[in-house]
Formats: structure tokens, sequence, C-alpha cells
């Protein structure tokens, strides 16, 4: 396992909702808003949103990660952007 | 199934892996189960249906 | 899963702060995984492959994926499983 794998939930909830740069396995380097870690697979989903209004997701494999360092904190409106990502119905009740 | 009393009573799987659910992932427990029920099942199914066979063949990684 | 990896919460805040953690990023996870079903999605893999497919499918743990027509060297597989541990990074737009 690698040292970014062995993380606790709580150590890779620090890097989501922030832009990282992620370095990755054969010399990869990716950047973009970390939208989650999964905690079963320590995979990082991260985001960006393109001009045209579509969003990019890429998603970098947990046992690929050899180093994620953070660029930046996001203000409100990416905090709101990110949260809304991928929810379903976001004007309709909770849950569901 | 009497004359077991020898033996520690054996978990059954489904609650054992409730109570694995419930330290993880605490009051989230259920909501967390039911959304990998689905997509395990949806998983499953394709699998049977359309029985994908490994590409590549050989791993890449070992 | 056996990857899952777990501090040692000193008290019930700590651990209850680790479990709600827990359940936001998967839920995210999860539900990133079923917006990519139907798209094409382009993986890096490990020795330079590169390949596109269609997403259909992942077993709970991340060690598998489903996909269709996917896009070989050697022309396209109708149905085929993607190792997890093959992959270095996957990307798709919405």
């Amino acid at each position: 396992m690698t040292e970014w794998q062995r993380k606790t939930p709580l150590e890779w909830q620090k890097y989501v909702t922030k832009e990282v740069n992620v370095t990755a396995a054969e010399k990869h380097d990716y950047k973009g808003w970390v939208l989650t870690v999964d905690p079963v697979s320590a995979n990082i989903v991260l985001v960006t949103f393109l001009e045209d209004g579509k969003v990019s997701v890429l998603v970098v494999l947990g046992h690929a990660v050899q180093e994620v360092g953070i660029v930046k904190e996001a203000d409100d409106e990416m905090r709101e952007k990110l949260a809304l990502l991928f929810m379903p119905g976001e004007s309709q009740s909770h849950g569901q | 199934t009497a004359g077991r009393s020898a033996q520690p009573p054996t978990d059954k799987p489904g609650e054992r892996r409730m109570a694995e659910m419930k330290k993880l992932y605490g009051v989230g427990a259920a909501k967390i189960q039911a959304m990998e029920t689905t997509m395990q099942l949806n998983f499953d199914k394709n699998c049977d249906k359309k029985q994908p066979k490994y590409w590549p063949v050989i791993p890449l990684k070992l | 899963p056996a990857t899952l990896s777990s501090s040692v919460p000193g008290n019930a805040v700590q651990l209850e702060q680790e479990q709600q953690g827990r359940v936001v990023m998967r839920e995210r996870y999860l539900r990133s995984l079923s917006a990519m079903a139907g798209h094409p999605v382009r993986f890096t893999m490990y020795e330079k492959v590169n390949v596109t497919a269609l997403f259909e499918a992942s077993d709970i743990d991340i060690l598998n994926f489903h996909v269709s027509e996917l896009q070989t060297p050697l022309g396209v597989q109708r149905d085929a499983l993607l190792r997890c541990s093959d992959i270095i990074s996957y990307t798709f737009e919405l």
C-alpha cells in the first residue's frame, strides 16, 4: 500500500474542495478541484469546469497516486458547484 | 441443530457486514449499503448477461 | 473491503466526524460512477496503454470496471472487464 492509500478519511477530507496537483505513476500530472476521495479505493475525483459549460471529470486511481499538493481553497461559489455536482434534483427534498 | 454448544455461534455474513458498515459509516451506513447493493446487483447482472472477458488478458501491473 | 483504512479515534466526536466524512466521500464517489454510465471514458493505463470505452458498471470494491465498445489497438471488444489495478487514471466529460 502507498502512503496515499494509508491515509485516514479525516486526512483525505482535507483535500476535498481544494484545487490540487496530483503526481501519479509513470510521470502523469493532473490538476483540478477535488470532488471527493473514495474511502474504499482512495481514488481521487478531480473536476474542471470548462468554458462551454461542460464538466471534465478525471479520476486518479488510489494505487497510482504519488503526491498531492494543494494549490488553493475553494470560494463559496466553487464549493456550491462541487456540492451539487452529481446530486439528484437539487431543488427537491433531501434523501433519495 | 442441537449439540453444537461446544462451538461458538457463527455469525451470519449479512449481519457481520452490516456491523462492519455501521462501524465505518455510523448513522449513514444504511444509505451507503443501499447504494452499494444496487450497484453490485447491476454489475453482477451485467456480467451474467454479457460475460465480459478481461482486457488485457494478462494484467499490465503485477 | 480490505483496503479501508481507519484511524483509532480518540473519542466519540472524532469517530462520528470520521464516519460522516466517509459517508459524504463514498456517496459522492458512487454517484460519480452512476453519472459515468453510458459515457465514453478515456483510460490511461500502465505501460503507456491508452484506450476508450463506454462505461457500464463497477463492482463495489472498485476492483473491476465493466465497459463496452472498448477500442483496443487490435480492434473493438464488445464487452470487457478492466482491472482497476491496471489503470492510472480515467476521464470523461458531462
